[in-house]
């Protein structure tokens, strides 16, 4: 206890006397340290982002696509060829499966929209009033279209709030004004709160314009659906519904022209993509450590010769090699724990910034780990400094001026 | 207590040239000595401390303290006796500039491995009081004199209440006036306490502070 006391308390004294050469030999570390947090910060942030994002699609959701996806747990797009397209038989004969709760038809149009005063390319997604829920949207102002809208093929429109507010300057002043796409024109009867995203390659909702798929055939007169969203009994399992949809399609079409999605299984997959990305970042970072290591050889490798006389004297009053070897590696085990230290509140303020524009959070093992490398980085690069400094002969070392 | 049998210290310069600092050393130190060793420079006599010292061991011949031979003692055995058995005093005091006066004088006592039978820090503020450094317990060694400074070596040297007291050239550094205060130190120690004194010295004046004064000229004892 004594002991260590002494140890510490010789190595800080140093440190005060020589501020800018510590914070220096510090900054390597602080600068990996913060480097590695953040990034682990910033990654855990996107992950989270992604978790919300597919939780609001809800648990019991499955996407029926035409054309093959392979399976296997990674990301892959549906293969071009093999394309079918669903229809209306399609779409009445899964209306009819007990385990599918709701269902919506999907097709899209790519268009320009325009309102009194300006125009913008946007996409319109025409759909079943079920979509909504399936989807996980919420109204903003106005409401969504209903069954009544399908029915009447009512040329209503629900808006998404980025999109609103480019062709009508606020999301207020949206509502019930007209929307022309293609020459047709609709009436907004909604908007929707914002689903964020749309940054790392899903679809930007917010984007988006929603109509009913009946007024959406218009622009369809084949009257074909992209896909279906369906929303399951919450009492049948993910696998017996997917083999009670595989049984009905399999009907009209053959096994490798249609694929189930699960957002379960996209989030995953995109999981372990940004897992990976995560960590080729993260490895990438610690290179920095590593040459904040090395600096801190370096400085350590100064101080020894700097203090060649006083390890003299420690050894003439009765220091042993063993003691030397320990004042050292403490030494430079407190100067990168101070980097590790300053690099954690960095990283905690780059976090809270952060967090104002992007979804980022700094875990107890990310802090833990900081620590705990920057202590190991001390304790290693200062072995062989601190093996000089012990190996010393004392009557050498007395000598020296 | 110390006895040099045959002592050779030889350093070989770039492998090739040897150099002979001590020549063939007999020395036998008897407890409650107060010895001199005066040289000029360049005779050996700061070898011969270093070997008194047991900061080195020498080429040739055997080196008895209490009885042992040290020569062979590895690392440990060695610092624990160069801690408990010697106290060493410099020319330049050499305290830990970061450690304060009463720091400086505990620092054996952290690096002993001998059950002590005092409280360090009481005996350490006891002998400050004594030698009067009161008052300067928590200074700095660059806040204090050069006088004080040796006097607080001396107390780092005491600490560990040694048998032999080293001091080599303990007043190189220090006015006339306070040189002879320090040698007067010593020589109460030696006298009151029963401490053996060895001061190794080139000045005449300082050496005659010994019972027994050894003079050595090129790395051999002259006359004892």
């Amino acid at each position: 206890m004594n002991y260590i006391f002494f140890v510490i308390k010789a190595a800080v004294e140093d440190f005060k006397r020589n501020k800018t050469q510590t914070f220096l030999t510090s900054l390597g570390i602080l600068i990996g340290v913060f480097a590695v947090v953040m990034l682990t910060a910033l990654g855990l942030g996107l992950k989270q982002y992604i978790n919300d994002q597919f939780a609001a699609l809800g648990k019991n959701t499955i996407f029926v696509v035409p054309g093959k996806i392979l399976s296997g747990g990674s990301f892959n797009a549906t293969s071009a060829l093999a394309s079918i397209k669903f229809d209306n038989r399609d779409l009445l004969r899964l209306k009819r499966l007990k385990e599918i709760k709701e269902i919506s038809p999907i097709f899209s149009k790519q268009t320009t929209a325009k309102s009194e005063k300006k125009s913008e390319d946007s996409t319109i997604l025409f759909a079943s009033e079920a979509f909504f829920d399936i989807n996980g949207f919420k109204i903003q102002k106005g409401r969504f279209f209903d069954k009544t809208d399908i029915d009447k093929k009512a040329k209503v429109i629900v808006l998404g709030p980025k999109i609103a507010e480019k062709l009508f300057g606020t999301v207020e002043a949206a509502l019930d004004q007209k929307v022309a796409a293609n020459s047709v024109n609709f009436i907004v009867i909604g908007i929707t709160e914002s689903k964020g995203g749309g940054g790392f390659g899903g679809p930007d909702y917010d984007s988006y314009m929603f109509s009913p798929y009946t007024t959406g055939f218009i622009f369809n007169p084949e009257k074909n659906y992209s896909r279906f969203a369906i929303k399951f009994d919450e009492s049948y399992s993910v696998s017996q519904v997917k083999e009670a949809i595989k049984k009905e399609l399999l009907k009209r079409y053959d096994e490798d022209s249609f694929s189930m999605i699960e957002p379960a299984d996209i989030l995953s997959a995109v999981n372990s993509i940004f897992g990976v990305l995560n960590m080729v970042l993260v490895a990438i970072a610690s290179i920095s450590l590593l040459v904040g290591g090395i600096g801190i050889m370096n400085i350590m490798f100064v101080t020894v010769s700097d203090k060649t006389k006083e390890i003299g004297v420690r050894r003439a009053i009765g220091a042993r090699k063993k003691d030397i070897l320990v004042q050292f590696i403490i030494e430079s085990t407190i100067l990168s724990i101070f980097g590790g230290f300053l690099g954690l509140f960095l990283a905690f303020l780059g976090t809270l910034i952060t967090q104002r524009f992007f979804p980022a959070y700094i875990d107890v093992v990310s802090v833990i780990l900081a620590l705990g490398v920057s202590s190991a980085i001390g304790i290693v690069f200062g072995v062989f400094p601190a093996k000089k400094a012990a190996d010393l002969e004392p009557v050498e070392a007395i000598r020296y001026e | 207590m110390i006895k040099f049998k045959n002592v050779w210290k030889i350093y070989k310069i770039d492998n090739e040239i040897e150099y002979i600092a001590l020549r063939n050393i007999n020395l036998e130190i008897k407890k409650g000595e107060f010895i001199s060793v005066i040289g000029p420079s360049g005779s050996g006599k700061s070898t011969l401390m270093h070997l008194l010292g047991l900061l080195d061991k020498p080429t040739k011949g055997e080196i008895l303290i209490e009885g042992r031979n040290i020569v062979n003692f590895n690392d440990g055995q060695l610092s624990s006796l160069r801690n408990e058995f010697v106290g060493f005093v410099f020319q330049q005091f050499n305290l830990i500039p970061k450690l304060t006066v009463l720091e400086n004088i505990l620092l054996p006592t952290i690096y002993t491995r001998k059950k002590l039978t005092y409280d360090p820090k009481k005996k350490a503020l006891e002998l400050i009081k004594r030698f009067g450094l009161g008052g300067k317990e928590y200074s700095y060694p660059n806040k204090i004199s050069g006088g004080q400074q040796q006097r607080v070596a001396i107390l780092r040297a005491l600490i560990m209440e040694p048998k032999l007291i080293l001091a080599d050239e303990p007043t190189g550094n220090l006015d006339s006036k306070t040189g002879i205060e320090i040698m007067n130190l010593l020589k109460s120690l030696n006298e009151k306490e029963g401490i053996t004194v060895v001061v190794v010295t080139h000045e005449a004046d300082i050496a005659a502070y010994g019972k027994r004064i050894i003079r050595i000229k090129d790395g051999e004892i002259i006359k004892k």
